[in-house]
């Protein structure tokens, strides 16, 4: 009894303590969510929490320590709870040889009180509720800051575009007070326009660009010049600090502000090119053949994607009928069944039933789909194929007829089959279902038969000798201790190899496989559903045709059998009359479009050494600067600091290396490798002495 | 005398001392310690006496170690360096006299010889150039060299390149740290190639670039350890655009072979003559970029206008005899290449003999080519089932699988003879390989063709060239003419053997590329900064030093040590603090009892 006691003493210790310290974990969950939401908030990692988390768990641990609890106090703690105990629990723990009468009295009582106590959990876990509710909040207080902050962060940096973040730190005129940039982006782009504080500038392909510059003093003339050639004069709006202009961006590039005849450092323009639509055509394959008896119709099924919206999509499907020279083409435009609102992301599905499209056995349907975005920029998949499969060639006896090898009723049998179930599917309506099931049946009949005379050449089983066999197969005398008969009649054989013709492996594994379609055909059958038989009988028989094909052999044409040529009168014409054709040309190797730079390189180098610039070289980089300009003009990002650099080195006295090194590099990526062309090495001046010496060497060789 | 007077009188007075204070210690009432106090009273006038007396010892000793010259050098190391009295430490470098202060610094080494005289000099640290070795006028020297440098020790590059070849680094560097070291190849602000060099290692190391540019262009060494970018040296190269060469084509019929190689070198501005027969002694001729002349007759004249002639084998044995004996007189004295087509006509002909033929039955291989050493990108080639069986005097050039030789070359004469089996190569550039189609057809021509013979100035310099120390170079002229280095006209010294060799001694000033003129050609050489490349500067001086130490060794004067007695006197310290100790050892007994 005080055993138990004690026991269950331990017990609510232990559970004591798990409570503590779930409510610890619960507890530093909440203080690690906190964190995670302000890292969010001041954009950090979120995944800094986790330590976070482990510290604050390890630290309450710590001070906690809840595992040191002592059974007394669990006592003294049921003491406080249940009053029936009588304040007696502590007594169960001191050994009862140390107390008196009274005592044990008293702890006899509490033991058995405390056996029929059934204690709660929720004195317990009093601590956890409280941990659990503040992980609650601050789990929503993460949500909110994730939802909240998050969502204006995206919109931030949709608004105004990763790329732009990329831009080296620019430098103004001093006269330049102030600089609010503008950019309207065009109409398809359903884009709202914005502002920037910022020369550098990327825009949509066709967005309108306003400038507005404030200068601290009176200025008398402005313009931004563009890429070295266009300017665009800047306008005063107001006593002479005020000035605007406003231009379409269709092309990058780079630009220049001059206040009163000084230019500016080069700022980049970047623009954002409209892709077209993509297109990704989920179903049907590329080329899909529909064998006779499975459903005459394509689902179409594709996602289609821009960048900024889809304007439309269409279906141009192609029917090709007739053959040879007979085939004639029809043109159809389908639309997809969903209405384009511009959105950047459509799924979309078209069934096409090809009935509807007049399409016949033996027909074939080409289509590709084809989009238009919003800026009308049209983009289309490669062509797919569609082909119905041609019973009408199937049934016929065109080739049968003229067939070598395999005897011509079988085939007709399958034929047989097939134009009897269309018959029967033909006569549903008017006959009993009695009749024909039974039909069905016997046709099951057919095809099994044909099946196994098929069997027959590969060698299977002969079914057919089946059943009860007459005893008296060995009773003729005459066929005594004729151990063959013997066997023959009193064993079960099953696959003769030599009843087996000798086929090709590759002809073997097709009658195989039409073996296999009969048997699915007979099942349907059998099953009473010529419908569903029809499509591998129709494989069957295709097969069977091909098979018939393998078996043909052509004869080819003889080769031409020229006269034979008399020796004698050989080269012997006369040639006097034949001129000696010259030809003669110049072809000048194309010039190197490289030259300018290539020669800029020679001079930087020079100029690391000693950076003074003379005329000389002062011209050759002033090429390079052109070259560089026109690739910066198309590639702002990359060559753009090259550019400044070049004319920084170009404008300053002083040249400064790591000016050099920049262009150096921008020159090495625009250089194309040489190719490699024969050369020959310099003959090096030795008076003569080699030649001798290789024309004795000559003379001592044999 | 009046020293032994003196001893015996600090004895005596001593003497009576000791006994009047035994006397005191005995007669005293307490007797408690009295030994002890009897030998401190001993110990102290004992001790009194000695230091009054000049108390000395004799040792036998190596007397006046023989005068040592020691010259200390850059990257010497002071623990290696055996302190000696009668050792004088000389420097003739700034940066060695401030990490060793006792060095006296020389102006010259012409100083230190004559205080030398006959001893030998020890050289400590990395030793000295040539140049200054030169300038101890063959004093015996005993070399103590240090650590083998750590970093670049030994670095070479082709520094004359053509337009189109790769440039290729190759060197060894010591990484004694415990980390990687990367090495990065700069050119043009750009990391063209890299290479990582294992820790605690010594390792040879090869780096590649295609020069995009010609001219001169400055290559930079760099290596990276724990993100410290040093560079280590430069790597200058001069990379010249392609003089375009003569070709003379000659077929026995119209082919695509002949068509293709005639468009591809008369695009590159190439001057291409061909001549195909169309009948019997009637030939088709094409000139591109050259002038027209008759192509009839294979004259001296004519053959002397082209660098090179190529032709299948047929055309070759087809010649008429005069214009064949031309062709080989030109070839073996003028040093006019010839490219073979070879083909299984069996005649043997001069051009041939050296190249014979194997057949292969079978079927006729496809595959990719391996052109001096490396292995053609792509394409993939019919290359037949012929090829050429090596024989002794040959160089085989383009090799197929199994090293089957598909081309090959030897020196006919003057002249260069190639021999290819390769008949269809038009299908690679026609497959849109031309890249391998131009590797091929130009490993074949360089190699044939007839040296240039207009570029008449050659010249090499010795060792690695440093600002401020004499560089001595090699110009290489038939004719005698005036040399001049940037801008200033030079001595130039003849080869007493070699008549057309002239060697000048210069001292480049600064660094960077120098000019050399000579009839009117300018040539480019440059002269590094003293810091770059230092790994390779030292490891030549200790080569250089160590080979000087071989052949001056000192001679084997066997100098006798002479042992002489040393008096040494016994530092009177202790005997203070013996003499300190006992009365110190008296006054406290005296206190306590």
């Amino acid at each position: 009894m005080a055993e138990q006691a004690l026991y269950k003493i331990n017990a609510l210790r232990h559970r004591w303590i798990t409570y503590q310290v779930l409510a610890d974990a619960a507890l530093s969950a909440a203080i690690a969510l906190l964190a995670a939401g302000l890292f969010l908030l001041l954009g950090w990692i979120v995944w800094f929490a986790f330590p976070v988390f482990w510290a604050s768990f390890g630290l309450m641990l710590a001070l906690h320590r809840p595992w040191r609890v002592r059974n007394s106090k669990i006592a003294g703690f049921l003491d406080k709870e249940y009053p029936e105990l009588q304040e007696s629990t502590g007594l169960l723990l001191l050994p009862a040889g140390e107390l008196n009468v009274l005592q044990l009295l008293a702890r006899s009582k509490a033991e058995s009180v405390l056996y029929n106590l059934e204690v709660e959990h929720k004195p317990f876990a009093k601590r956890l509720w409280r941990s659990v509710l503040l992980l609650a909040l601050s789990a929503l207080f993460f949500m909110a800051v994730k939802i909240l902050y998050h969502s204006q962060h995206h919109k931030w940096t949709r608004g105004i575009g990763i790329a732009e973040q990329k831009f080296p730190m620019e430098k103004i005129l001093p006269q330049i007070d102030g600089i609010e940039l503008t950019i309207t982006p065009p109409a398809y782009t359903r884009k709202t326009k914005r502002e920037q504080d910022r020369f550098n500038l990327s825009a949509e392909e066709g967005a309108t660009v306003a400038w507005q510059i404030k200068t601290n003093v009176a200025i008398k003339n402005a313009f931004l010049l563009f890429n070295d050639k266009e300017r665009i004069s800047l306008k005063n709006t107001g006593d002479g600090t005020r000035w605007q202009a406003a231009k379409a961006i269709t092309q990058p590039g780079f630009y220049q502000v001059s206040i009163d005849g000084k230019l500016s450092e080069l700022y980049q323009v970047q623009v954002i090119k409209d892709a077209p639509p993509v297109i990704h055509v989920k179903t049907p394959k590329p080329s899909t053949y529909i064998d006779a008896g499975e459903a005459p119709q394509v689902n179409i099924i594709t996602s289609l994607t821009d960048d900024y919206g889809i304007a439309d999509a269409l279906i141009i499907a192609t029917v090709a009928k007739g053959r040879g020279e007979g085939v004639k083409f029809k043109e159809y435009k389908l639309n997809f069944s969903t209405a384009f609102a511009g959105q950047p992301k459509y799924d979309v599905q078209k069934l096409i039933s090809l009935p509807a499209l007049n399409m016949e056995p033996g027909d074939e349907l080409y289509f590709y789909v084809d989009a238009k975005d919003t800026h009308q920029q049209q983009s289309r998949t490669d062509v797919f194929t569609v082909a119905l499969q041609d019973t009408a060639e199937l049934l016929s006896m065109d080739g049968v007829l003229s067939g070598a090898n395999l005897k011509p009723e079988f085939f007709r049998s399958e034929r047989q089959i097939i134009i009897d179930a269309e018959k029967l599917l033909k006569d549903k309506d008017s006959i009993s279902v009695e009749k024909f099931n039974a039909r069905s049946n016997d046709l099951g009949i057919d095809q099994k038969l044909l099946r196994l005379r098929y069997g027959k050449f590969l060698g299977e089983e002969d079914e057919t000798g089946e059943g009860p066999k007459s005893s008296d197969g060995v009773a003729d005398p005459a066929d005594f201790s004729n151990a063959a008969k013997i066997l023959k009649e009193y064993t079960d054989d099953h696959d003769k190899a030599e009843d087996a013709q000798f086929f090709e492996p590759a002809i073997k594994a097709q009658l195989k496989a039409t073996l296999t379609e009969m048997w699915k055909a007979e099942l349907q059958l059998r099953l009473y559903k010529p419908q569903a038989a029809l499509p591998f009988a129709y494989k069957a028989l295709r097969l069977l045709k091909d098979l018939q094909q393998k078996s043909r052999s052509y004869v080819a044409k003889t080769a031409y059998n020229p006269t034979p040529i008399k020796l004698d009168k050989r080269l012997t014409g006369e040639l006097d009359k034949v001129i000696q054709p010259i030809n003669k040309q110049e072809i000048k190797p194309g010039a190197d479009q490289f030259e300018g730079l290539k020669k800029a390189v020679e001079v930087l180098e020079q100029l690391k050494i000693r950076p003074v610039l003379s005329v000389a070289d002062n011209r050759v980089l002033q090429v390079a600067n052109q070259q560089l300009s026109v690739r910066a003009s198309a590639q702002p990002g990359i060559y753009l600091t090259a550019l400044s650099a070049m004319r920084r080195i170009l404008s300053v006295q002083k040249v400064n290396i790591t000016d050099i090194g920049i262009v150096e590099r921008a020159i090495q990526k625009t250089l194309a490798a040489p190719k490699l062309m024969p050369s020959t090495d310099g003959q090096s001046a030795d008076m003569g002495l080699s030649r001798s010496y290789y024309k004795n060497l000559k003379q001592a060789k044999p | 005398m009046m020293q032994a007077n003196w001893n015996y009188m600090v004895i005596g007075l001593c003497v009576l001392l000791a006994i009047f204070l035994l006397w005191q210690e005995v007669s005293r009432a307490n007797k408690k310690w009295l030994w002890y106090r009897i030998i401190a009273v001993l110990i102290a006038s004992a001790m009194l006496a000695c230091i009054a007396l000049p108390i000395s010892y004799q040792k036998f000793d190596a007397a006046n170690p023989p005068e040592e010259f020691v010259l200390l050098t850059q990257g010497f190391n002071a623990d290696t360096l055996k302190s000696n009295a009668n050792q004088k430490v000389f420097a003739i470098d700034g940066a060695v006299k401030k990490a060793f202060p006792k060095a006296i610094l020389l102006s010259s080494l012409d100083e230190l010889c004559d205080t030398l005289q006959a001893h030998s000099l020890h050289i400590y640290g990395n030793g000295l150039s040539p140049f200054k070795l030169a300038q101890l006028d063959s004093a015996a020297v005993i070399f103590h060299p240090s650590e083998p440098p750590s970093g670049v020790s030994h670095i070479s590059w082709k520094e004359k390149l053509k337009a189109g070849q790769e440039l290729q680094v190759q060197g060894r560097y010591r990484n004694p740290s415990a980390q990687k070291v990367k090495l990065l190849l700069k050119g043009l602000n750009t990391i063209l190639d890299t290479v990582t060099i294992k820790p605690n290692a010594q390792a040879d190391f090869d780096l590649t670039t295609l020069p995009k540019t010609t001219g001169k262009v400055v290559y930079t060494l760099q290596s990276v350890l724990d993100a410290d970018t040093i560079t280590l040296g430069s790597i200058p190269v001069q990379t010249d655009a392609i003089k375009p060469l003569k070709v003379l084509m000659l077929s026995a019929s119209p082919g695509f072979e002949v068509r293709f190689l005639k468009n591809w070198l008369s695009q590159n501005g190439y001057a291409v003559a061909v001549r195909s027969a169309i009948s019997k002694y009637k030939y088709n001729s094409e000139f591109i970029n050259i002038p027209q002349f008759s192509l009839d007759r294979l004259t001296p004249p004519t053959l002397s206008k082209f660098d090179i002639v190529m032709g299948d084998l047929s055309t070759f044995n087809t010649l008429s005899a005069a214009d064949a004996s031309s062709l080989k007189q030109e070839v073996e004295n003028k040093g006019l290449g010839v490219i073979v087509q070879a083909d299984s006509t069996g005649k043997t002909s001069w051009l041939q003999k050296d190249f014979p033929l194997d057949k292969l039955s079978g079927k006729e291989v496809v595959s990719s080519l391996i052109i001096d050493g490396k292995k053609s990108a792509s394409a993939q080639l019919n290359i037949g089932n012929t090829f050429i069986r090596y024989q002794n005097g040959t160089q085989p050039l383009v090799t197929g699988p199994q090293n089957r030789i598909l081309a090959g070359g030897s020196i006919a004469g003057s002249g260069k003879l190639v021999v290819t089996t390769l008949g269809n190569t038009y299908t690679s550039a026609l497959s849109g390989n031309q890249q391998d189609y131009s590797a091929l057809w130009s490993a074949l021509i360089s190699k044939a063709a007839r040296r240039d013979t207009s570029i008449q100035n050659t010249f090499s310099v010795q060792g690695l060239p440093v600002v401020g120390e004499p560089v001595q170079l090699q110009v290489a002229s038939g004719k005698t003419s005036a040399v001049s280095i940037n801008g200033e006209t030079v001595a130039i010294e003849q080869n007493p053997a070699i008549p057309f060799e002239w060697n000048v001694n210069y001292h480049p000033a600064r660094s960077g590329w120098q000019s050399l003129v000579q009839n009117g050609k300018t040539e480019w050489w440059y002269a590094f900064d003293k810091t770059d490349w230092d790994g390779v500067q030292n490891t030549a001086k200790i080569a250089a030093t160590d080979k000087y130490a071989l052949e001056n060794q000192p001679g084997h004067i066997v100098t006798k040590q002479i042992h002489q007695k040393l008096r040494i006197e016994v530092p009177k310290i202790y005997f203070y603090i013996l003499l300190l100790a006992a009365c110190t050892f008296l006054w406290v007994d005296r206190k306590l009892f």
